[in-house]
């Protein structure tokens, strides 16, 4: 018979566990990429494909080469390479992918010391990274199979550019305009934010507050509904908004601080959009508030029940 | 405003909150610790009987010297066998084993006590031996004797239970409601307290009931029904929902004119100043997957876990995991050879799948256990501290992060995705700090 164990307690524990947080991430960026698929054809499912297993495979290679336990296991590689892939549109050749997924892999999650450790959201890092070095293939987007369209411009390019022709609201609700793969359909990311939060996997301040001041900014600054709306159906905002401002390394621990972190990545989204020469800021807006995520947290701290 | 203190909603598991306590059969032999075990302050009581002497139900067989501990009343009739150490659950002690003369005789000498003020009302409850029977063993004259110096205007009656499996609270609030009266008397009398809050789960809704009833017609009783999630009993969680009052750092909740008292511990406080008898027996839940019958029991203190089993049916299973108090902050012991002491409210015996412990894996930052620490505090801020090097640099974190208000709940292990043993490593840091504190000082002078 084996002696019973001894422990500290609780000696009971949630169901919950790292990698089933991560597979509910994935399974809610599921609608997204097939509706990237269904939008783009076979080119999106090959660049989800190849970023993807470059993520999983650069991270076994850096844990094989550094004799480190191998952590792919808890599936956030594979959130990594996914949520790039959609952050990206069909005008990436796919060697630039590979670059990407290894560059937010090896550079921004590992050499940190992997899950939990790094400050700066990989995927997001990875774009602006890429987004710096190839602008030619990164910067705009393609459009997809159903529109019609000759120039690679992308909404948020076309505003305020006399005479050109926008989507309807609902176009851009369904992802009918130009831009990355998977950033389009809105309707996919939003049934992905109601899975995260059924899920709890998430909390629902951060997506509504960083979409939301970007609607109001918006809304201050043109006057137009409409305007404001498009605002925050165009570019990246809410795949950046429901999956990557919500990414728990790299945003404060506390709901406060994560309130500020959402607020601060409104500001920057809006402010890069209508005064920098940059058409979209959603990846800046959260690389920069990634950096401020610390300070958040230290002003965001609670005064304990029975502390000081 | 208010605020909302974080609790955790947690599966109950109360499969035995309907079965009446039922008293097993006398048992072969008792074996009582003079000391409380719960903690490193926890002093010895020293023994009064020797090896041979023939005790009775309620004779004192040793006598306690401070708040460390209480005085120890025989729980069975029969002869003093044997005056050894013990160890369980990770602690050690001195521990008196009687043999039963099968006869469960009383000892004659329990007249029913008379105080007429409130120190003579302490002493009485002093020599009850009763001690706080929610987990903590602190001697209840002593926690009672804070009136001494400050008015306690409110009592707080504490049947949250909020522990997954526990019922015995429960039930003694059903079954000794007659205790629970006198026992509002007692301190009504001798505190003088104008007010008396009873704070319930609403998991329990006939105890709450029967509560309303027995004090229908007393103004000065409250019965407050409260929400059932974890930890709605512990101290600061519980004197924050039952009156809005927070006890701040190096302050002491008498001061604030509040104590707390398990409804238990007062109950067993009332049965001295009606039987005459000390504590010797209390009721205990028994449950658990490895369990055949759960239910509630009535034990002579000291008697092993063996003995409770078997009247329980036995085990359906090998045991994994044997607990005295419930699945969030019970107490592991190393077999069924542990016996039962005063502030045992019960034995979880879990088989080992359900024992079996998960590896850890790296923290991944969701801040779940910020979120869900009743406190307010960091839990994964005090797990990278412990990794800390340094040590001064260690204690500057931990000191900054205020580690020491920890109550070690555990509800911060309880939601961790990654299985980081949190709660043991606040222990471990609380551990730290202090004896960090110590050498500091010491260097210091």
């Amino acid at each position: 018979m084996n002696s019973p164990v001894m422990a500290t307690g609780p000696h009971i524990h949630s169901k919950d566990n790292s990698r089933r947080i991560m597979l509910d991430v994935i399974i809610a960026l599921l609608p997204a990429a097939v509706a990237a698929v269904v939008l783009y054809g076979l080119p999106a499912l090959w660049m989800i494909l190849v970023c993807v297993v470059s993520a999983v495979a650069s991270e076994i290679l850096f844990n094989l080469c550094t004799g480190k336990a191998q952590s792919v296991g808890d599936l956030s590689a594979v959130v990594t390479g996914l949520l790039l892939a959609l952050n990206l549109s069909t005008r990436v050749p796919l060697w630039q992918c590979v670059l990407g997924s290894v560059f937010a892999i090896v550079l921004v999650k590992c050499a940190f010391g992997g899950i939990g450790r790094n400050f700066a959201n990989p995927a997001i890092t990875a774009r602006v990274f890429l987004l710096a070095a190839f602008s030619s293939t990164v910067a705009g987007g393609a459009f997809p199979k159903a529109v019609d369209a000759v120039s690679s411009a992308t909404p948020l390019e076309l505003i305020g550019v006399e005479g050109a022709e926008l989507p309807s609201l609902l176009d851009m609700f369904l992802g009918l305009r130009g831009g990355a793969i998977g950033e389009g359909c809105i309707l996919a990311l939003l049934l992905g934010f109601a899975y995260l939060l059924v899920r709890r996997v998430i909390r629902w301040q951060t997506p509504v507050i960083f979409v939301g001041t970007v609607f109001v900014l918006s809304l201050i600054a043109t006057g137009s509904l409409t305007a404001a709306t498009y605002e925050i159906l165009a570019g990246g905002l809410v795949l950046g908004a429901v999956f990557m401002a919500t990414d728990y390394s790299t945003t404060p621990l506390t709901l406060e601080g994560k309130a500020l972190f959402a607020l601060g990545c409104g500001v920057i989204t809006f402010v890069i959009r209508f005064f920098c020469a940059y058409p979209e800021g959603v990846s800046f807006s959260i690389l920069c508030m990634n950096i401020l995520a610390p300070w958040l947290e230290k002003w965001t701290r609670r005064k304990p029940l029975g502390g000081e | 405003m208010r605020k909302n203190i974080s609790t955790l909603k947690l599966p109950h598991y109360k499969s035995t909150a309907g079965c009446a306590a039922v008293r097993i059969p006398v048992p072969k032999e008792v074996l009582l610790p003079v000391s409380p075990m719960n903690s490193h302050s926890a002093t010895a009581a020293e023994p009064v009987v020797q090896v041979g002497d023939h005790v009775r139900v309620g004779q004192l067989i040793a006598k306690e010297k401070d708040r460390g501990s209480s005085d120890i009343h025989a729980s069975i009739s029969g002869t003093v066998k044997a005056i050894e150490p013990c160890a369980q659950g990770g602690r050690k002690s001195i521990a008196i084993r009687i043999e039963s003369d099968g006869k469960m005789e009383k000892y004659p000498d329990l007249p029913i006590p008379q105080p007429t003020n409130l120190d003579e009302f302490l002493e009485c409850v002093r020599l009850s031996g009763t001690v706080g029977l929610g987990g903590a063993a602190y001697p209840v004259w002593a926690k009672l004797s804070a009136a001494q110096k400050n008015h306690i205007g409110t009592v707080l009656i504490n049947g949250a239970e909020c522990e997954p499996f526990i019922t015995s609270d429960h039930r003694a609030m059903l079954e000794c409601g007659d205790l629970v009266k006198k026992g509002v008397e007692l301190l009504k009398q001798f505190l003088g307290s104008e007010e008396f809050i009873f704070g319930i789960e609403k998991n329990k809704p006939d105890a709450i009931e029967a509560m309303k009833k027995l004090f229908a017609d007393d103004p000065a009783v409250k019965v407050l029904e409260l929400s059932s999630v974890y930890p709605q009993g512990a101290k600061q969680v519980l004197l924050y929902n039952a009156t809005g009052k927070v006890v701040k750092k190096g302050e002491r909740l008498a001061s604030l004119g509040v104590i707390i008292i398990n409804v238990s511990s007062l109950i067993k406080m009332a049965e001295y100043f009606v039987t005459g008898m000390p504590m010797v027996e209390r009721i205990i839940t028994v449950d658990g997957s490895a369990v055949k019958e759960p239910k509630n029991l009535i034990v002579p203190i000291g008697v092993s876990v063996r003995d409770i089993v078997e009247a329980c049916g036995g085990l359906k299973e090998e045991p994994g995991k044997i607990l005295f108090g419930g699945a969030m902050m019970g107490k592991t012991q190393e077999s069924l050879d542990a016996h039962i002491l005063k502030a045992t409210n019960a034995v979880v015996i879990m088989n080992q799948k359900d024992a079996a412990q998960t590896e850890p894996s790296p923290c991944i930052h969701c801040g779940r256990c910020v979120a869900v620490c009743p406190l307010g505090l960091n839990p994964t801020a005090f797990d990278r501290a412990m990794q800390v090097e340094d040590e001064e640099k260690r204690a500057e974190i931990l000191t900054k992060e205020q580690v020491k208000v920890c109550m070690e709940c555990g509800c911060c292990s309880y939601v961790c995705p990654s299985h980081r043993p949190l709660a043991a490593n606040n222990n471990a840091a609380i551990g730290f700090i202090r004896s960090w504190e110590r050498a500091h000082k010491e260097g210091g002078k």
